[in-house]
């Protein structure tokens, strides 16, 4: 990585920026296609979230009076640059910009960041629908975070290893770590679909009940990068588990391997999609109470159940 | 020493800022398709207090009846609602047909009660589809709306419109179905029953639907005897009252129905009275088109209407649907009156929302199934 121009290409195009925009959009595509097919419906044509992105660009920019407009302008921004480091540290087909040992508990930490900004965000906003919104999100995080975490870090104990490039790796000689831990991956998924504030979780934005929730008062291009955020946290949060659960690219040459991570992604976003057709919409106390009572002491089964094989 | 109460802690008063807070729902809100307010003092997630204020869609239709004559009025009330218009046109009919003395062919009765069962099954699909999609739900909520232009299509192919038939005249009806009509409806019905029970078990077997609806919006039936609460919303808390049984009008005197009811009287019971309910119309238009007899389809009627007054109730989708009209020998009605089952469910509205989630209030205001247009006429 000393080659400016090749670093540069990195962060810029592939697995850079351009690439997780790429598949940003893509992966909006497919989800709104398929839940759209399994409802009955035909849904958007494939350039339906560009042609949202560029439209939010291009129109006014509003807030209400009172909200806090620097911090409103600087939110998504942040949230944005945070889901985008943690993308270095995410293997795609083999290839991460960056690795260390160590860079999965970055990656969580940086993944909490939009978390943290969107509560914010309806904080600052100063309307009573992105205030609750505010609140129900950040109650949401902990619901969901600690059986999350403790899921993603089944796969790092098991392997002795706390950078996602080297469990991935890992996992193309022995078993995929899904087959180890089915639990674990369930755990994670759900933890996953709390954490992207999707159908059945997407308490903190409920439409019929808080508007759009902390994102209600935003317009124009802060909107415009908060859905770019959101959406990309779907990505490399698919990524992540591809990588911790499903074995990452494997052993493939390197084409093909970036063609089966894709594969693999697309399950994941497939399984995603599904869930979010399938059930109602849950209360935050009903949320609160499914993390707490059962996902977070499964997910700590789990991990005393790895360590004590670990011992042995 | 000092009094812990008397002092005023900056946090203390941002802490009460922040667990009592004002939200307004309505009169635009996504949870409401129609205009109508409410005002929710809440303290964290629990609502306190709610103030409803009505009379945003109010169009004076009561004083528009006394200008026209009993022939313009037909249309004129069929306009007060975009989901039960037929049965407003029928129970206000009945009531100048009474008034007249008329003798309606039993022809006509069987085509008016047909569209009273169609409307009902389309105003319940829409219902459901509501209430699915404010709990969350949108699966539900496209299956049921997709179900419900099978009976959208039946009535536009009957009468030539989809939410407003213009059925009904005074002494019959308009439309009348030929026998290759008939075979084509019968089987749209059966395939439309298909759909619905996959719907009820759906509604029967999901969990995150149960842990929604269970609970929610309770109302015992003492309650809903004390607020005259009528139609699905007290069927369901156990009250068993249904004017097509009770006091049959129409051709409801010659079906053979079963009048659903539940005793949870939660958003949950509502749902399944409404869905069954919605499987049993079915089953009466079944009877009705093979049974349908031969005659003629309208009497003459006069335009003048004898002196006099009347009350005339038909069973909308919504509950009991009370028409008052009286006559003082012209051919304009001296007073019309008209009570909308909506009316009392309003009433109970502040009951069922006390203590309430904020969450749940689209599911307490859906489950009820207001029809504001009818309420404030």
């Amino acid at each position: 990585m000393t080659d400016p121009l090749s670093a540069l290409f990195t962060l810029l195009i592939f697995p850079g920026f351009g690439f997780l925009f790429v598949c940003a959009l893509a992966v909006q595509w497919i989800d709104r296609r398929v839940a759209a097919r399994l409802q009955g419906r035909i849904g958007p044509p494939w350039f339906q979230p560009l042609a949202d992105f560029i439209k939010l660009m291009a129109k006014e920019d509003m807030l209400p009076i009172g909200a806090h407009e620097w911090a409103c302008a600087t939110l998504p921004l942040v949230s944005l640059a945070a889901v985008l480091t943690a993308a270095l540290y995410i293997p795609v087909g083999g290839r991460a910009a960056s690795a260390f040992e160590g860079d999965l508990i970055v990656v969580l930490f940086l993944l909490s960041i939009p978390a943290l900004a969107y509560f914010l965000a309806g904080w600052l906003s100063v309307s009573v629908f992105s205030i609750i919104g505010g609140n129900r999100s950040l109650l949401q995080y902990f619901a969901y975070e600690v059986p999350f975490l403790m899921a993603l870090s089944g796969p790092a104990i098991l392997s002795g290893s706390w950078s996602i490039s080297r469990i991935a790796a890992q996992q193309s000689q022995t078993a995929w770590m899904v087959l180890v831990q089915p639990l674990g991956f369930l755990l994670a998924l759900v933890g996953l679909i709390g954490k992207l504030k999707r159908s059945p979780f997407d308490i903190p934005k409920a439409k019929s009940e808080i508007g759009a929730g902390p994102l209600t008062e935003f317009s124009g291009r802060k909107l415009a990068l908060w859905h770019l955020t959101l959406h990309m946290q779907m990505v490399v949060g698919i990524f992540l588990l591809v990588n911790l659960f499903l074995g990452g690219c494997g052993n493939w040459p390197s084409g093909l391997a970036v063609f089966i991570f894709g594969i693999k992604a697309l399950l994941i976003l497939l399984i995603l999609s599904v869930a979010s057709v399938l059930y109602a919409r849950l209360r935050i106390d009903q949320l609160a109470n499914l993390g707490w009572r059962v996902l977070a002491p499964l997910a700590l089964a789990q991990i005393l159940v790895i360590i004590w094989i670990g011992i042995r | 020493m000092t009094n812990e109460q008397s002092i005023d802690y900056p946090t203390k008063r941002l802490t009460d800022q922040m667990t009592r807070m004002t939200i307004p729902i309505g009169p635009q809100h996504p949870a409401l398709k129609e205009p109508i307010s409410f005002l929710l003092t809440v303290e964290g997630e629990r609502i306190v207090e709610s103030v409803l204020r009505l009379g945003y869609v109010h169009r004076g239709i009561e004083r528009i009846c006394q200008n026209r004559n009993y022939v313009q009025n037909v249309h004129v009330v069929e306009r007060i609602c975009g989901i039960c218009s037929h049965i407003h046109t029928t129970t206000y009919c009945q009531g100048i047909e009474a008034l007249t003395g008329l003798e309606v062919p039993l022809r006509a009765l069987y085509l008016r009660t047909l569209l009273c069962e169609l409307e009902r099954i389309h105003s319940h699909l829409l219902w459901l589809g509501v209430l699915a999609e404010d709990i969350g739900f949108t699966t539900i909520f496209m299956y049921a709306w997709r179900d419900r232009e099978i009976v959208l299509d039946i009535m536009e192919e009957l009468s030539g419109g989809r939410v407003a038939h213009a059925v009904n005249v005074i002494g019959g009806v308009r439309i009348d179905v030929d026998q290759e009509q008939v075979h084509s409806i019968l089987a749209r019905l059966d395939e439309l029953e298909r759909q619905i029970e996959t719907l009820l078990g759906v509604i029967q077997h999901e969990r995150t639907f149960q842990v929604r609806t269970r609970g929610v919006g309770h109302l015992s039936a003492e309650q809903v005897r004390r607020y005259c609460v009528v139609g699905p919303t007290a069927r369901a808390s156990g009250v068993d009252v249904d004017l097509r049984r009770d006091a049959p009008y129409a051709a409801y005197d010659r079906l053979d129905f079963q009048v659903m009811t539940a005793d949870e009287g939660d958003v949950w019971a509502r749902t399944l009275v409404r869905v069954q309910e919605t499987i049993e119309s079915l089953h009466m238009c079944r009877q009705l088109l093979t049974g349908l007899p031969q005659g003629v389809l309208t009497v003459r009627a006069p335009r003048r209407v004898p002196p006099g007054e009347v009350v005339s109730r038909g069973e909308a989708p919504r509950g009991e649907l009370v028409y008052y009209v009286r006559s003082d020998g012209s051919d304009r009605p001296a007073r019309v009156k008209i009570r909308t089952p909506t009316l009392t469910t309003l009433i109970t509205l502040p009951d069922q929302l006390r203590g309430v989630h904020t969450a749940d209030v689209p599911a307490v205001l859906a489950g009820v199934d207001l029809c504001i247009a009818c309420a404030d006429r």
